[in-house]
């Protein structure tokens, strides 16, 4: 079977080393991969194939969303991800993966929680930049700066 | 007339026959053309004509004639040039040669069925393939692209005749190839002759030659649950499956050969079939990357209809011996990160010993078999990438990471490890048990090359192509600086000029700053001849920093403060000062921090919203320890700000005023306080204690500190112990109470 190792990001150039291993035999069940994007999805999968670039064949994809202490997976399917939103990729150790505090939800309840998170996040943002306005100070928001 | 210019000559044939011409610098015949009994123009160069002038053209009866003998001289020139009398050149059989190639798979068939004949290809070799042949002319890319070698393979498939007649086709085919091995090298591996479609992925396992009539295996892991349905699978062409065996050269490895190994270990091998096809399959070897030979049992039930499969000899003794070895070579992995690999080797140990369990019962073919098709079944998908595929592009990270410098390109990875191993050299140091294994990725190091970038030049023409690129780039627009007049400047303007000279001088200063904290890490890496210079460099260097630091000395006795003020009241400013203080002799130290304490209520005002001067407490301290006494009384003074010549004492100090409320200027004050009460304590006490205002300063301190609220006092970062002894030279018991509930003099319980 073949896996990757998940990367690290050694230079300041930040390309991700990935170490391809390949196993004696037939044996292990094929490794599931965790990426982060650029946006902050979350998505789980196993890796079928990368480039260069970091390109990404994923298989059987699901979305994890994250919110506080819960979670919840949208299955997706076949993803094909674009290297250059790629933040990081690792390999999920399959016995550990069960291992966690977190707990799983339904996905119309995360999805509520998250909407819920996302209000918050607006409101306590929209304070912040009318307390700047009035000491006459802006900051730029974070999105517009990425793209430089 | 057409396309002929002025200064040909011009033959003009008219209707009646009659001809004439028309030397060239006129641009009237003799016999003006009319224009509707003019028959054609033709321009002809003079030296058909071997008429110098006019006088010679003999423009009457001969004229024919001599044009008649012309004549004669054109179809020798033609001859010459296209015909027998034509030179052979040598071009002629290289053309042809080439031409061969094309010609081969069209000859290839008849060939096949005639006699075997020798082909000889360019290269001598006994080809019958073009493929192969192409391959061979392909100048070897480490980067092959997978992607690119796909496209090239874009031969329609040969459909081959099927059943009992392919042993015709076969036979000399065959024939020819065992010829083949003979002289190319091992390492190239040989065309699998396939008649039918085949799956994509197979591996030519076989560590030696067989003969032509044993069946190639070709297994396919995929073969189970591919994701495809099995009329869309796709099709290796003939031409593709011997280009992937085919086309490797020393050194290349196709990705067939490897890719399958997992896959073909646990995968199902058909039984022997004798209807499909025969083929070879040369030896493969690469140490270089992770070979595997491959094993595999025959599988339990013949394969389905709809996918004709390449099936394993029963193998020979030789294969036997080799049969129960489902070791894995041992892939290439230096290029891992250590701890990568030892994981790797962990998790091949695990897979072994699972491996080993599982065949624990001597060998019980059709357990293992059938476990490995479960696991097979449950990720039909797995290796879809192929090994090569996979090196490949690992290949090209590698690659990246090469660098000539690596302290240069990935400062924080390195400067990170340097830390870790001074910390695990102090643990060991102190003989602590084994130490936690720091593995470090080692990356390639390539040697600088110098590129000397050479603009395109054709040969044979003249001059050079003016071409601008990345590495010669060229100006494109000529832009002039313009500075501005001073009248036109307004205040405002003014000051943000000012600012932003400021700011240049910062950045300047910081990159000296950076080179001379460098020069440690450069000195131990030089060679003993070089080190003399590298210290002149950075004392040079360090010079400059002072200088930029209080403004290039105009001429002045004492330089104004005003530089070194603009640079603290920017946050980089301090940071930055804080940074060169150690680098700098002890009087510029003093000087800094003279300027700094003169300057104080001005800089508190200013950092009030950065809060940065606290950075520059340790590096002052530093520095006090080691002024001696009359330059402390004069830092005390600067603080209090006194004049030379003690007036007489205002009712508040607002300069000590502003020093006491802030949190740094407290420190500060404490820290000076502290360092005269050190003084006086030791043998240069003495100086300090007959300084006359040494002690008026002190008094002035104290009557300041005396007055001010406690609430308006600042908290500073730390309250020496041995102001309270110093306090006691000059106030009496009941003020020294005060001051010591006040400042907090002791701590503790008392």
């Amino acid at each position: 079977m073949l896996s990757f190792e998940f990367g690290l990001c050694i230079n300041c150039n930040q390309c991700l080393i990935f170490s391809v291993t390949t196993n004696a035999d037939l044996t292990s069940l094929p490794e599931k991969h965790l990426v982060l994007l650029r946006d902050g999805r979350t998505l789980i999968g196993y890796l079928r194939s990368i480039d260069q670039f970091a390109n990404l064949v994923l298989h059987q994809t699901v979305e994890r969303i994250h919110v506080g202490k819960k979670y919840g997976d949208i299955p997706r399917g076949i993803f094909v991800v674009r290297g250059e939103n790629v933040v990081l990729l690792g390999e999920i150790d399959l016995e550990k993966e069960s291992d966690t505090p977190l707990q799983q939800v339904s996905i119309e309840e995360i999805l509520e929680e998250q909407r819920v998170e996302q209000q918050a996040k607006q409101e306590s943002e929209k304070l912040k930049v009318q307390a700047l306005k009035e000491r006459g100070l802006s900051i730029p928001r974070a999105d517009t700066l990425d793209e430089y | 007339m057409g396309g002929a210019d002025l200064w040909d000559d011009v033959m003009y044939v008219f209707r009646d026959g009659e001809a004439c011409v028309s030397r060239g610098g006129g641009s009237e015949p003799e016999r003006g053309p009319r224009g509707a009994s003019l028959a054609v123009g033709v321009s002809a160069p003079r030296t058909m004509f071997r008429y110098q002038s006019l006088e010679d053209c003999p423009l009457d009866e001969d004229a024919f004639q001599t044009l008649g003998e012309e004549d004669e001289d054109i179809d020798q020139f033609n001859d010459d040039t296209f015909g027998a009398g034509a030179v052979d050149d040598d071009w002629q059989e290289a053309h042809e040669r080439l031409a061969e190639l094309e010609d081969k798979p069209a000859t290839a068939r008849e060939l096949e069925d005639g006699a075997v004949s020798d082909e000889m290809d360019l290269l001598g070799h006994h080809e019958e393939n073009l493929a192969e042949r192409l391959s061979k002319l392909v100048i070897e890319n480490e980067l092959e692209d997978p992607a690119i070698m796909q496209a090239v393979q874009t031969q329609p498939p040969m459909q081959q005749p099927g059943g009992l007649n392919s042993s015709i086709w076969d036979g000399s085919a065959v024939l020819r190839r065992i010829r083949g091995p003979l002289l190319t090298q091992i390492l190239c591996p040989k065309p699998v002759h396939i008649r039918a479609p085949m799956q994509q992925r197979y591996p030519s396992p076989y560590g030696e030659r067989m003969s032509p009539n044993q069946l190639c295996n070709v297994p396919n892991s995929s073969l189970l649950g591919h994701p495809f349905p099995p009329s869309v699978t796709p099709v290796f062409t003939h031409l593709q499956r011997a280009q992937l065996l085919g086309g490797a050269q020393a050194g290349r490895m196709s990705p067939s050969q490897f890719a399958r190994v997992s896959g073909l270990v646990g995968s199902p091998l058909t039984s022997m079939n004798p209807k499909l096809l025969q083929g070879r399959v040369g030896q493969m070897m690469s140490p270089a990357s992770g070979f595997r030979a491959f094993f595999g049992a025959p599988p339990p039930s013949a394969p389905p209809p709809s996918q004709q499969q390449q099936h394993p000899p029963c193998p020979g003794s030789h294969l036997q011996n080799l049969r129960p070895h489902p070791q894995m070579f041992r892939p290439d992995t230096t290029h891992l990160h250590p701890q990568h690999r030892r994981l790797l080797h962990q998790r091949q140990q695990q897979n072994r010993n699972q491996h080993r369990s599982l065949n624990g019962s001597a060998g019980d073919r059709a357990g293992h078999r059938s476990s490995q098709q479960e696991q097979l079944r449950k990720d039909p998908y797995a290796n879809l990438m192929l090994q090569r595929e996979k090196d490949w592009v690992s290949k090209i990270q590698m690659m990246q990471l090469q660098s000539t410098d690596p302290y240069l390109d990935d400062f924080y990875y390195q400067n990170y490890f340097q830390k870790l191993e001074k910390v695990s050299a102090a643990e060991e140091m102190h003989g602590d048990g084994p130490k936690k294994e720091r593995t470090k990725l080692i990356t390639p190091q390539v040697a600088k090359l110098e590129h000397a970038y050479k603009p395109v030049q054709f040969e044979g023409s003249l001059g050079k192509l003016t071409v601008s690129s990345v590495n010669n780039p060229r100006k494109m627009i000529d832009a002039v600086v313009t500075s501005r007049s001073e009248d036109d400047e307004t205040k405002e303007k003014q000051v943000r000029d000012k600012r932003r000279q400021t700011l240049v001088t910062i950045e300047k200063t910081y990159s000296l700053l950076l080179d001379v904290e460098d020069y440690e890490r450069r000195y131990l890496l030089s060679l003993e001849g070089e080190r003399p210079a590298l210290m002149e460099e950075r004392k040079q260097k360090i010079c400059d920093m002072y200088d930029n630091l209080r403004g290039k000395t105009p001429g002045q006795e004492r330089p104004s403060d005003d530089h070194f003020v603009q640079i603290m009241c920017i946050r980089k400013g301090k940071r930055m000062v804080a940074r060169i203080l150690p680098f700098l002799s002890m009087e510029q130290a003093a000087d800094i921090l003279m300027a700094t304490a003169r300057n104080l209520p001005f800089l508190i005002k200013k950092d009030a919203q950065d809060e940065v001067l606290l950075c520059l407490l340790r590096p002052f301290s530093l520095v006090l320890y080691h002024l001696p006494s009359g330059t402390v009384t004069s830092l005390l003074q600067q603080l209090a700000n006194l004049p030379q010549s003690v007036t007489a004492p205002a009712p508040a100090n607002l300069h000590l005023a502003a020093v006491l409320q802030n949190k740094f200027g407290l420190s500060l004050l404490y820290l000076v306080l502290s360092r005269g009460e050190e003084l006086q304590n030791s043998n240069a006490g003495t100086e300090l204690m007959q300084d006359n205002q040494w002690t008026e300063l002190m008094s002035m301190t104290t009557r300041e500190l005396l007055r001010i609220p406690e609430a308006a006092l600042a908290k500073p970062v730390s309250t020496p112990s041995n102001l309270l002894s110093l306090f006691s030279r000059y106030v009496d018991q009941q003020k020294l109470n005060v001051l010591e509930t006040k400042l907090q003099l002791v701590q503790g319980i008392r």
